[in-house]
């Protein structure tokens, strides 16, 4: 039953049976309190809980924890004798407790400045909260009060260690003061949960969010830890939980569903350092994984960002990062390359000097292996910028120095010479191997492994599996970076599409709405619904104070509160509140719109309004889970985050979502190894395409290619694929195409081509389109190229092989030159296929002749992945590899008539001077031509001129303008497979606009207003997507399907000419202006 | 088109010191186009003013309007309504806006927000550079099309002078000499011969001292 | 993480820090407010490219604009960090708070008529 009372003058209904403090604390009045707990017996033990309560004319001080409240009641909280009570009280325990921070917390609010009595220097207040838990909770009762009066303590029977103590630590957790020690309960010794997420460099609770970004993003009980899944006490989270959320009886389920294909992504586990005792992890405490160290960096890591070390936490200076720990390493059968490891260490090394400028990072290498987009520059900023110290050395161990906990670094530098240096903290670069759940799903599905545990997969499927039907994405196929992680996982999945194509859109389920009402007439009528969130926002701000405020608000028609606005009755609830009082704006008060905003656009929705009619005030995580110790200030904060919000409610206006046909075929321009590949995954998937080649015969750059490293027959390969090309039903060819003219965007698209000889023009209309233009092997500027012809490229070596074996075979000694254009002020870009092309040359060579002498001089080999194998059988088979720097460059002359190659070795000290029979330099991957292209298809080219992707990690192969793909060496040089899967990739992404019928548009866009337009071409010039035209109607246009409705042309029009929908300018400054609160 | 730039906000606030209510009056041509006066600049420039004056605590009432033009009577008379309230008018169009405002209103103090600082083109967003000093009586024709009354400092009809050294001109380090441009661009064209043609004396009456400039066209004039 | 910042911010959401406007700026201190700080993503990780390096140009001038009236500058900034660093999100809130509090009330009055300028937008 409800019943009234009266607390400081305001009438509360609350439940019989409460007591004074729960009906305080459900209205957001603070009472503080030390004994109690929300799911303990109350005991009025600590006193403070002290109010003053009127009964008749009576009135009399009472603990609140503990007294029931009775129809009339009246209770003051915070009159001046309440406060001298309280005061009395804090000063008795602090006198107790002199050292307890809590009560000097409380000494000082309540103007204590030293107690009046005797001093003692005790910590427990006798609150008896580690009895009642152990008892009523945890049923063991292994801790009571001993001893009587002045000596009276919490502690076990007979003062000896209790056998009943299961060492849980509730007694711990519930103590208010941080007064016990389990040691003195019992002989156990309770183990922290390492945190996972954060590398077991702090703990956490059983009960938890795995990490932060986790889906769901609700926390778990881990059923390891929790004392009620294993001794059936405590449950003491399933009270304390308002939602009533917990359920104990969930237990793991067998679930089977039919599928047509799979797609493995098991990932990597790093490589354990303990195998490598000679770094000493695990025995030196300021020796970290680098993985660790990622954690220490981030701002929700164990040290808040803060870069300490872990022995005592002071901030290291001189960090060290070894790389290649579990990486090109025989002795631990990982004798493949991590490809990752050299630029996180460089990344970890820049943010750690961006972090902390004292901190001077040393890496210590073998070869630095930046072979990826952009890769080589930073690692010459990190060098120029941040002063990041490379070390090429062998790390032979590390060891500690006791006396300051530092690490020695045992090296053996590049001349050879057994060097020391000494660290605060060394982080080892672990290699990354396939993960051990992946291993034993593979064992289980019947999937063969290579001989590195790897996924095994060949060159020209590199993402199937040795079993039908099943994919792979990622690196359980070898090691890689996020870019070629996220192009693997979309080309898996146009694996995966393909052979289920026929089966598309068959589970889709349309919702239906009811049909949207016509408010335009009508005046605003906002209903604002405030969310208690339990006690999430309620237990901080006054949520009844709020809404009262709210009623007030102009254009607020309805005002409520809600214990929890998002739970599933409450949203029937606002469906027919809507419909009673005519509401036609909804706020809700309450948590993020990144996380609820589309359920309760859907609610008003149900409710026949326009979901842009609704607009949120973020009362919980801007305001009571920040502000939780102000909770005046937090209650008037929210009244003023809900008078934005209404500010804003009244302007909102509704939006028409704009629907467009969508063409479902494709256009991919570029008849090489990657168009083709990318044609025919759509075409599998059952989409029309038109593939487009500007030469006479498809192949592009793989006509040139004959054998790969693994040594497959390439020219097999492509007299295949050109096959399935020309043959495949849904794949129409065009060569000798080049473009004229592309016009209109994603899923509506008309290219013109001009085509053959006669000059022909065709049109295609097609929805997307794919970019496959490759790119070219450079012709070398320097070392003789062109003057001598015993100087070739790797190309012409190959074709040399293929072509005439004889006269290879008579060679007796052969130099290569690996960066020919490569890695320099002009080309500062790795060309990345380079040294594999090298080593697959020579190997070649060794193959034909293997008393031939071979030299490849080089800067770092990039032989990454599994590759790496090939490197070093290159050196089994006697092939000398030799490292120049960029300031001492190989010299190649003629002396006597012959070619002579003069090398600087800078490990030896030395010149060497060769006579080869021939020179072949690993020049330059460039990209063609494609200025012209980009214009056509308004995309972007990066500094090297290749093709600019969306977004480096996340977007590989999407551009910025949508609807086009990018696929193969337009993007970036790459081997073969790596194209393969990025082919792949490019068809699954453009599929995700082909597969639809309809293109439905975001309605947050901008829109010109003709009138206001000047036709100064400031948007069409500002937007970051080129998405502004001016029209034949002589004024700027903005295409709403094209517009990513980020208003930067909004703010930059010098005429005002342009809005942004639902974000409108008046909008905004009806919101910020009303930030300002009358008092 | 007719750039200019915003006038020292110093400056302005002593024009207007003495002013209560101020009419701010912006325009849709050339200075939109060049961020100077258009319908933004005006709702910057208004909200400048009375931040400045509030933090002085002397208030000040704006009105914020943008005309279609300030150089066509038919826009200027549409402030007549509304124009008596103010003390004075603010214009952020160009010299001949503020000029024709003030030939309207006579009774009214007109004063100019901007700076009119030359014919020119956009460069750049945000860049603008002079292109012509409209001095009546153009000769592109013979200069390859750089006009060099503009872009020599000296307006030499037959140029360069003694100041041209590497390609720029003697009063600074940046400023490309006009006459190297012009030579340059006529050899690309293949018009070397028409460099060493003498241009002869030019008719300066069409240019800016000769009093007030006025076209007439007969066929349009009603 | 729920760490606690000055109770005395209120955020304005906006799509991108490319929609805030200097107009904004302004007309917001009009109000009375004591300071304003734009927060972006960091630069060179801007969802819509460039819109957070387009703020920063409009504080800048909107900095100088406050400067040539009389105006502390220094009452208005442009943050950028990362959506997940709510660590630097709060060191952010104290900073500004700190420096708005050694600057004092804005010499702006404040101009808290609710709802003002809607009446005429509607």
């Amino acid at each position: 039953m409800m019943i009234d009372v009266i607390i400081n003058g305001k009438k509360i209904k609350a439940e019989e049976g409460l007591t004074i403090l729960q009906v305080a604390i459900k209205s957001g009045i603070t009472i503080p309190t030390l004994c109690y707990h929300p799911v303990l017996e109350a005991q009025g033990a600590c006193r403070l809980c002290t109010v003053k309560i009127v009964q008749g004319k009576r009135d009399r001080f009472v603990t609140s924890c503990n007294f029931p409240i009775t129809d009339g009641l009246e209770v003051f909280t915070e009159t001046g004798d309440v406060m001298m009570a309280r005061k009395t009280i804090i000063e008795l325990l602090l006198a107790r407790c002199p050292d307890v921070e809590i009560l000097r917390g409380l000494a000082e609010k309540y103007g204590i400045k030293e107690p009046r009595f005797k001093i003692g220097n005790d910590r427990c207040i006798l609150c008896g909260l580690c009895v009642r838990v152990c008892e009523e909770r945890i049923g063991r009762s292994a801790i009571t009060m001993i001893d009587r009066g002045m000596d009276m303590k919490v502690g076990t029977p007979f003062k000896i260690h209790a056998d009943a103590c299961i060492a849980c630590g509730a007694c711990i957790s519930v103590c208010p003061t941080d007064a016990i020690k389990i040691e003195d309960i019992t002989g156990r010794r309770p183990m922290p949960i390492p945190s996972e997420f954060n590398e077991g460099l702090n703990s956490r609770h059983p009960i938890y969010l795995p990490y932060p970004q986790a889906v769901p993003n609700t926390p778990a009980i881990d059923r390891n830890y929790c004392v009620y899944l294993n001794s059936g006490q405590c449950k003491m989270c399933q009270d304390v939980c308002e939602a009533g959320a917990i359920d104990y009886t969930q237990v793991d389920e067998v679930v089977e569903i039919e599928v047509g294909s799979i797609i493995l992504a098991p990932g990597f586990d790093t490589f354990d350092p303990k195998m490598k005792s000679e770094f000493g992890y695990g025995n030196i405490q300021n020796v970290i994984t680098s993985l660790e160290f990622e954690r220490i960096l981030s701002a929700s890591g164990p040290f808040s960002g803060e870069i300490m070390r872990p022995s005592d936490k002071k901030h290291p200076r001189k960090v060290a990062w070894i790389q290649c720990v579990g990486s090109r390493d025989i002795s631990c059968n990982r004798d493949y390359c991590s490809s990752v490891c050299c630029m996180y260490a460089t990344k970890e090394a820049v943010i750690a000097k961006e972090h902390d400028g004292n901190i001077e990072p040393t890496i210590f290498f073998m070869d630095i292996r930046a072979f990826g987009k952009g890769f080589d520059t930073y690692y010459e900023r990190a060098i120029s910028q941040y002063g990041v110290r490379y070390v090429r050395s062998m790390v032979s161990g590390l060891y500690e120095r006791p006396a300051n906990r530092n690490v020695i670094v045992a090296y053996i530098n590049e001349e050879g010479k057994k060097t020391e240096e000494e660290f605060d903290m060394v982080v080892l670069s672990v290699g990354i191997g396939p993960s051990k759940k992946g291993i034993d799903l593979c064992g289980r599905l019947g999937i063969e492994l290579n001989r590195h545990n790897f996924c095994k997969t060949t060159t020209f499927e590199p993402l199937t599996t040795s079993r039908e039907g099943i994919f792979l994405s990622g690196s359980f196929q070898t090691p890689k970076d996020i870019p070629e992680t996220v192009t693997q996982g979309s080309g898996a999945a146009a694996y995966a599409g393909s052979i289920i194509s026929s089966a598309r859109g068959e589970l889709i389920e349309e919702q239906s709405y009811p049909d949207e009402k016509d408010t335009s007439a009508e005046e605003v009528r906002i209903g604002v619904f405030v969310c208690h969130c339990g006690i999430n926002i309620a237990g901080v701000v006054d949520v009844k104070a709020v809404r009262d405020y709210a009623k007030t608000l102009p254009g607020v028609a309805y005002a409520d509160n809600c214990l929890y606005t998002c739970s599933q009755d409450n949203q029937k609830k606002m469906i027919g509140l809507i419909e009673e009082h005519n509401l036609n704006r909804v706020v809700t008060a309450a948590c993020s719109p990144r996380t609820h905003e589309p359920l309760f656009r859907e609610t008003i929705r149900e409710a026949g309004l326009n979901k842009y009619l609704y607009e949120m005030a973020n009362i919980r995580d801007q305001c009571s889970w920040v502000h939780m110790n102000e909770k005046g200030k937090a209650t008037e904060k929210a009244k003023d985050l809900v008078r934005m919000a209404v500010a804003n409610a009244r302007l909102l206006a509704p939006l028409q979502e704009i629907t467009l046909e969508v063409n479902h075929s494709a256009l991919v321009i570029g008849g090489g190894n990657a168009g083709m590949t990318a044609a025919l995954k759509l075409g599998d998937m059952g989409y029309d395409v038109t593939l487009i080649e500007k030469e006479s015969e498809l192949g592009g750059n793989l006509r040139h290619v004959f054998y790969t490293i693994h040594g497959d027959d390439v020219q097999a390969y492509l007299e295949d694929l050109i096959r399935k090309t020309e043959s495949h039903p849904r794949v129409t060819v065009i060569k000798n195409a080049e473009i004229d003219n592309v016009e209109g965007y994603k899923g509506n698209f008309t290219t013109s081509l001009i085509v053959g000889a006669g000059l022909r023009s065709v049109k295609i209309e097609h929805g997307i389109a794919i970019v496959a233009t490759g790119a070219d092997e450079a012709r070398p500027a320097e070392y003789l190229y062109g003057e001598n012809s015993s100087v070739l490229t790797q190309m012409e070596l190959e074709k040399m092989i293929m072509g005439d074996v004889t006269a290879v075979k008579a060679m007796k000694e052969i130099v290569m030159i690996q960066c020919v254009g490569s890695r320099n002020e002009e080309r500062p870009y790795c060309s990345r296929i380079c040294c594999s092309h090298a080593v697959k040359n020579a190997l070649k060579l060794k193959e034909i002749n293997p008393a031939m002498k071979i030299y490849v001089l080089y800067r770092d080999i990039r032989t990454y992945g599994l590759y790496e194998e090939y490197y070093t059988k290159a050196r089994e088979k006697g092939v000398i590899f030799i490292r120049y720097d960029l300031s001492e460059k190989p010299v190649v002359s003629m002396k006597d008539g012959r070619l002579t190659v003069s090398a600087a070795d800078p490990v030896l000290k030395t010149r060497f001077d060769f006579r080869p029979d021939l020179l072949i330099l690993s020049s330059a991957v460039i990209p063609k031509e494609n200025e012209i292209m980009a214009g056509l298809l308004k995309i972007n080219r990066s500094e090297d001129n290749f093709y600019l992707e969306a977004h480096m990690k996340l977007r590989p192969v999407d551009f910025s303008t949508e609807g086009v793909f990018v696929a193969g060496m337009a993007h970036l040089p790459k081997l073969i497979e790596e194209t393969i899967s990025q082919s792949a990739a490019a068809a699954a992404r453009a599929a995700i606009i082909l597969s639809k019928d309809k293109l439905v548009a975001e309605s947050v866009i901008a829109r010109v207003n003709p009138e206001l337009c000047a036709v100064c071409l400031t948007c069409v010039r500002a937007c970051p997507f080129g998405v502004p035209v001016i029209n034949e109607e002589s004024t700027a246009e903005i295409n709403p399907v094209l517009c990513q409705g980020c208003g930067t042309c909004v703010s930059e029009c010098p005429g005002k000419a342009i809005v942004l929908q639902h974000y409108r300018d008046e909008q905004i400054l009806a919101k910020s202006k009303n930030s300002i609160g009358v008092n | 088109m007719v750039i200019g730039e915003g006038k020292p906000i110093e400056e302005i606030l002593s024009m207007i010191s003495d002013k209560k209510k101020l009419l701010v009056v912006g325009c849709k041509g050339c200075v939109t186009v060049c961020s100077a006066g258009g319908k933004k600049e005006v709702e910057v420039l208004s909200s400048t003013i009375r931040l400045a004056r509030a933090k002085d605590n002397n208030p000040i009432e704006i009105k914020e309007e943008t005309l279609e033009r300030q150089c066509d009577t038919e826009y200027l008379v549409l402030m007549r309504g509304y124009i008596n309230n103010y003390d004075a008018v603010l214009s952020l169009a160009c010299g001949a806006g503020v000029q024709y405002c003030a030939e309207m209103y006579k009774s009214k103090i007109i004063l100019p927000a901007i700076n009119t600082n030359f014919v020119g083109v956009t460069e750049k967003q945000g860049i603008w550079t002079e292109r012509c000093q409209t001095c009546g009586n153009c000769i592109l024709d013979r200069t390859g099309g750089i006009c060099p009354i503009t872009r020599c400092a000296k307006s030499l009809l037959n140029g360069p002078c003694g100041g041209s050294s590497l390609g720029k001109c003697e009063i600074h380090k940046d400023i490309s000499c006009g006459w190297q441009l012009i030579y340059d661009r006529l050899k690309e064209l293949g018009l070397t011969d028409a460099y060493e043609e003498i241009i002869p004396l030019k008719d300066w009456s069409t240019s800016r001292d000769g009093g007030l400039r006025r076209i007439v066209r007969e066929d349009l004039t009603l | 993480m729920r760490a606690e910042y000055p109770a005395s911010i209120r955020i304005v959401r906006v799509p991108c820090t490319g929609k805030v406007d200097i107009v904004f700026i302004l007309k917001t201190l009009e109000s009375g407010v004591d300071g304003i700080y734009i927060v972006g993503c960091e630069e060179g990780n801007c969802h819509f490219m460039v819109g957070n390096i387009r703020a920063r140009k409009r504080i800048v001038k909107a900095k100088k604009i406050l400067e040539t009236i009389g105006l502390e500058p220094e009452r208005i900034e442009m943050f950028n960090l990362s959506a997940g660093d709510g660590v630097k999100f709060v060191n952010i809130a104290k900073e500004m708070t700190e420096r708005i509090l050694k600057l004092g009330p804005s010499s702006i009055p404040r101009n808290a008529v609710i709802m003002e300028d809607i009446e005429e937008a509607i």
